[in-house]
């Protein structure tokens, strides 16, 4: 069986909104920031190499594993067993940072090395989330 | 054309996506309380471990070749699945989730579309693993059956690589001659030797049997797939899975339990679990069963179980903690150190052809149940609860190597170095 939404109106009604027709789904921020759900997921930056790209220590990054990797993109790797926010620099084969005090990262044969996905978006938290605290340390 | 997709070992690949630092080691998971090995990635199965094994009895071997052990992390594997089969959804119009981590795919009308089916499963296997690194085996069948004895073969024999196509006389040949009896879908241990002794040994073998003679020395099942595997598609996804004819939930104790309330509120909190599966596929529970015991090791081995009939079919949570509370008195026995227990639905009854009755009235309240589930739903299972299943503390599993929630907690979520 199909229902037809038509509501029928009777008795009192009062004014219907004129802002009615303009309603649409509130502003998400999901909906905003990812594209492909699926493939992507949050962690929380610690250190201080990425400070220059604006990635602080403590930051919430999104990694979109679906994204294609373009040279100079901020990316997650798995570098030796550690998920590694930098700077890929492709035609050198090179992870780089972002803050002088850290030297630049050749990637040999004998690392362990997969790229995990792009840094589309990071979050400065101005207030400290209590959900997030825990997991700071 | 069928595919089967799924994942290799998905327990312990899924425990890799997360954690980068044991991508490259060998890795297995244990079932609930720690218990058995359920799951054991490629690197260690080339050590020569086997599944279902107690943990206890294989720890030492663990520990001597640096396998790393974890126990079952439910919410992990729920949302990764939940990745993979939207991934993989997104390569048909016709996806059946056959299980945590399968997949059935129906390609109708596709062969104009799609040229070469191995490439095509490369290009599902790729899109799996890049977007949640989750290993794939892709196999296509003219049939659900062939397709999953065409995943075994792109999982398990030599030179598939991942992918394995039956769409001709010959690649079917290959494979089911290649395959045990008991690897085909459908047969099990004890029908796999009642065929032995017919001397049906391979699939290839069984293929060939007469289907009628099959129907009537052994079931009308047998018969179905030695069509399947001739490419006689007979399954359609209602027959894949039916309805649960019997529903248990059932657990051994983390530590014994000899506290009176305490078991029965384990007891009623298998209860509630059972009453919210009966309600996911539309059942009534008519007959409830529930037992506590020692263990089978103790000196003075205690078990009771006993049967409760409602006189009305209910799904009812309320009603089924009741039921439990009136007959606990005859279960518990003080002084015994309980490791045990659970409850069952040993008679359920469709809820949509389900028999009213003139004397007695139903006390069922699918709103209430229906709010109560959907707050479970949305916020987390055990969110509400009756009270009578009290805090789980005692009695919840033991996951003593258990990852973190990667994907579920916010104190959870991966560090990434920078």
């Amino acid at each position: 069986m199909k229902f037809i939404p038509i509501l029928i109106q009777a008795g009192i009604s009062g004014f219907e909104s004129p802002a009615a027709e303009y309603k649409e789904l509130g502003l998400s921020l999901d909906k905003l920031l990812i594209s492909n759900p699926d493939a992507t997921f949050f962690g929380l930056a610690q250190g201080e190499s990425m400070v220059e790209a604006g990635i602080f220590d403590g930051d919430l990054l999104l990694v979109d594993r679906s994204e294609e990797v373009k040279d100079g993109d901020v990316i997650v790797a798995n570098y030796n067993g550690c998920f590694t926010c930098k700077y890929i620099d492709k035609k050198y084969a090179r992870l780089l940072s972002a803050s002088p005090k850290y030297l630049p990262v050749s990637i040999s044969p004998e690392d362990e090395f997969q790229l995990e996905g792009v840094v589309t978006c990071s979050f400065r938290l101005h207030r400290k989330l209590r959900e997030l605290l825990a997991c700071m340390h | 054309m069928y595919a089967l997709v799924d994942a290799v070992s998905y327990y312990a690949s899924a425990e890799k996506v997360f954690d980068p630092s044991i991508r490259n080691k060998p890795v297995v998971v244990l079932t609930n309380n720690d218990g058995c090995i359920c799951a054991v990635d490629p690197i260690a199965r080339k050590l020569g471990i086997p599944k279902f094994i107690p943990y206890f009895q294989i720890k030492n071997f663990l520990v001597k070749h640096n396998v790393v052990v974890r126990s079952s992390n439910y919410e992990l594997y729920a949302d990764l699945s939940e990745r993979m089969m939207n991934v993989v959804g997104r390569f048909c119009d016709n996806q059946y989730v056959y299980s945590i981590d399968e997949s059935f795919l129906h390609f109708k009308n596709y062969n104009s579309l799609i040229k070469d089916w191995h490439q095509y499963g490369h290009k599902i296997r790729r899109a799996v693993w890049r977007e949640t690194r989750l290993p794939v085996g892709v196999g296509f069948g003219t049939t659900p059956t062939l397709a999953k004895a065409a995943n075994h073969a792109a999982k398990k024999l030599d030179g598939y690589n991942g992918v394995a196509v039956i769409n001709d006389d010959r690649s079917r040949k290959e494979i089911l001659d290649k395959m045990s009896l008991t690897d085909v879908w459908g047969i099990g241990t004890k029908l796999g030797k009642r065929l032995n002794i017919l001397g049906i040994n391979t699939a290839w073998e069984l293929a060939n049997q007469s289907p009628k003679a099959m129907r009537s020395q052994f079931s009308v099942l047998v018969e179905r797939t030695v069509n399947e595997l001739n490419g006689i598609a007979c399954l359609n996804w209602d027959e894949v899975r039916q309805d649960k004819k019997e529903i248990f939930s059932t657990r051994s104790f983390g530590q014994r339990v000899v506290d009176y309330n305490a078991l029965k509120a384990a007891i009623t909190s298998h209860g509630c679990i059972v009453a919210r599966k009966v309600r996911k596929q539309r059942s009534l529970i008519k007959r409830l069963l529930v037992f506590a015991s020692s263990s089978p090791h103790d000196d003075n081995y205690y078990k009771k179980s006993l049967i409760y009939e409602f006189p009305v079919a209910t799904d009812n949570t309320l009603k089924i903690a009741a039921a439990i509370s009136f007959i606990f008195d005859e279960i518990f026995l003080d002084g015994v150190n309980f490791y045990r227990c659970g409850a069952g639905a040993i008679e359920l009854e469709n809820c949509q052809f389900h028999q009213h009755d003139m004397f007695n009235v139903s006390v069922n309240n699918p709103e209430l149940m229906q709010c109560y589930d959907h707050i479970n739903n949305r916020y987390g299972n055990g969110v509400i609860e009756v009270a009578a299943a009290g805090q789980r503390e005692k009695w919840e599993m033991r996951r003593s190597f258990l990852s973190p929630g990667y994907t579920s907690k916010w104190a959870d979520i991966p560090k990434i170095i920078c």
